[in-house]
């Protein structure tokens, strides 16, 4: 009789257990997902203060100044790369890791000083583990993106005699194809896309975490009616 | 009290198409709309309607900017083609700002590998001249000089920037403004010469141009690899700041040292005032508000060339009211609208 009554203690402890992963993934799911919505909202609203801000600067630099035909066509590296990793979870699953790599040319095979963030998500109260994987997809960029992004071979100045700080050079160099002297606006405008490929980067890993939680709430789903 | 034999009938034709410019009321309309096809319906009941009907939907900003500014070039050769000496010279005058821009798009841009009709479609109508698509070929300035702009009202302007260096990012923007600046200065010296109301209505306008130059390199140029002794050569030796305050703007660090420059000087005063410490998304506006006062204070007085310079610019500044609207309309943006539009009546 007592051999019975540990025996169904043990099994409620197991049941109690159970229900608790499942609710501890459910939960997770849930935050990831309210995340994704937070930074795709963050998106549109950073994308439309880019694209205003850089028709503002069009309509102060004139539109001779400003315009798609000045953009650069000749071969050069992009001063922003994107680096996929794969992480394992635990042993059963591996999902892939954005990181963004920010005005770090890799012209003459040597990595310049850039920012490096590792954009993974920020779950509320939840613990953030690496998340790795096989690369699916990579982010896609568009156009102004690439433009805003791309620079020549890193080259530094000797004009002043004073050295700029790296990045920023990076960002004039950039803006260079509309001119060395550009509003302000422009490089605002600049600012703005930089955020929005920054917050793109987020919620790709945003994303995979999202995906990677509906599936275990989906398994967890399947053993509990299995 | 000759003015009416030479200048008469297009003194009259130019108040005219004054007359033509938009109101408060139409920018309200305007302001309203919620796509571009409603902008196009509100200015089909403007002077731009014939430009604009055949267009077909979808519009885009672009286009609006296109037609609009077509109309001011019909306008323009009307009033070039049956303008005497010396006012069809100070009509080409005013074109030869745009004459710049064009060459230096077709530089840049050949400098990055673009298309040459790709270019020449985005060159302002206003600036074009003959030989300007041979641009293309000229590796540094002294070529540019040798094989194109000798034949061209550019020419004069090209002895302060001669070089045989290659044409790079830098040496592009300096040769766009030295060439600007010798222009500024060579118009301001032509007025004078006509002198009477003429020469003292454009100075006081050729000089705010000088000085808001001036502030734009210096703002624009915070940050960047431009030298104060460079930054100093590319200011015009006229206008109200120099040269003490052209001294004072060389070596700014920042907008707020800007202020504290311009802010020694009443006209300048006003316009500073209504920026923020710190901000300078506004100085834009607040210069052009400026700017359209002065224009419009032209035509108080009669028998002066002043008025065609004023009528060229306002259009233009009716034509970038409607590049924004336009653009906020298309973003989705109206609130806001009223950032950069300056009513001119």
């Amino acid at each position: 009789m007592m051999e019975d009554q540990e025996e169904k203690g043990n099994a409620e402890n197991g049941i109690g257990r159970q229900k608790q992963v499942k609710d501890e993934y459910l939960l997770q799911f849930l935050d990831s997902l309210d995340g994704y919505l937070t930074l795709l909202d963050s998106l549109s609203s950073t994308l439309s203060q880019g694209w205003l801000e850089l028709a503002s600067a069009r309509h102060a630099m004139g539109a001779s100044r400003i315009n798609g035909a000045l953009l650069d066509l000749k071969v050069h590296a992009a001063a922003t790369s994107l680096k996929v990793s794969e992480q394992d979870v635990d042993s059963m699953e591996s999902q892939p890791c954005f990181t963004l790599c920010k005005w770090a040319s890799s012209d003459n095979g040597e990595r310049s000083s850039g920012e490096e963030k590792s954009l993974s998500p920020q779950l509320r109260h939840r613990n953030n583990s690496q998340l790795s994987g096989i690369i699916s997809s990579p982010v896609s960029f568009s156009h102004f993106f690439n433009f805003f992004l791309s620079c020549e071979e890193e080259k530094v100045s000797t004009r002043t005699g004073t050295p700029l700080i790296l990045v920023d050079q990076q960002r004039q160099k950039s803006l260079s194809v509309f001119g060395v002297l550009v509003s302000p606006k422009l490089r605002s405008a600049q600012l703005s896309f930089e955020r929005a490929l920054e917050t793109l980067v987020e919620i790709a890993n945003l994303h995979t975490t999202m995906l990677s939680m509906f599936e275990q709430v989906h398994k967890e789903l399947e053993n509990t009616n299995g | 009290m000759t003015f009416n034999i030479h200048g008469g009938y297009l003194e009259a034709i130019v108040r005219g198409y004054r007359a033509g410019l938009l109101t408060a009321a139409d920018y309200n309309n305007l302001c309203q709309c919620e796509t571009l096809d409603d902008i196009k319906m509100h200015l089909s009941a403007t002077e731009y309607g014939p430009y604009l009907q055949n267009e077909p939907s979808p519009l885009h900003t672009t286009t609006i900017v296109e037609k609009c500014t077509l109309k001011l070039v019909d306008e323009y050769k009307h009033m070039l083609c049956q303008a005497t000496e010396p006012l069809s010279t100070f009509l080409e005058y005013i074109t030869y700002g745009h004459m710049i821009d064009n060459v230096v798009l077709i530089v840049t841009g050949t400098l990055h590998e673009r298309d040459v009709q790709e270019l020449l479609e985005k060159c302002h109508p206003l600036g074009m001249f003959d030989s300007i698509a041979t641009l293309a070929v000229a590796q540094n300035m002294r070529e540019l000089y040798r094989l194109v702009l000798v034949d061209t009202p550019l020419a004069p302007y090209f002895s302060e920037c001669i070089t045989s260096e290659d044409l790079d990012d830098m040496n592009i923007e300096i040769m766009r403004n030295t060439l600007y600046k010798a222009y500024l200065e060579d118009f301001y010296k032509f007025c004078q010469k006509l002198g009477g109301a003429t020469a003292e209505i454009m100075s006081d306008l050729l000089a705010f141009e000088a000085d808001r130059r001036a502030v734009n390199i210096t703002i624009n140029s915070i940050g960047t690899e431009l030298t104060r002794d460079d930054r100093r050569k590319l200011y015009s030796n006229f206008g109200l700041l120099y040269p003490y305050g052209h001294e004072e703007l060389a070596v700014c660090e920042d907008i707020d040292q800007v202020r504290g420059v311009m802010e020694k000087y009443p006209p300048y005063q006003s316009i500073f005032s209504k920026l923020s410490y710190g901000e300078s998304q506004m100085l834009d506006k607040a210069f052009y508000e400026e700017e359209v006062k002065r224009l419009c204070l032209a035509f108080e007085q009669q028998f002066h060339y002043g008025v065609f310079f004023a009528y060229m610019r306002l259009r233009e500044q009716e034509i970038r009211n409607l590049m924004w609207i336009s653009e906020c309309v298309a973003q989705n943006q109206k609130s806001r609208v009223h950032d950069s539009v300056v009513f001119i009546f």
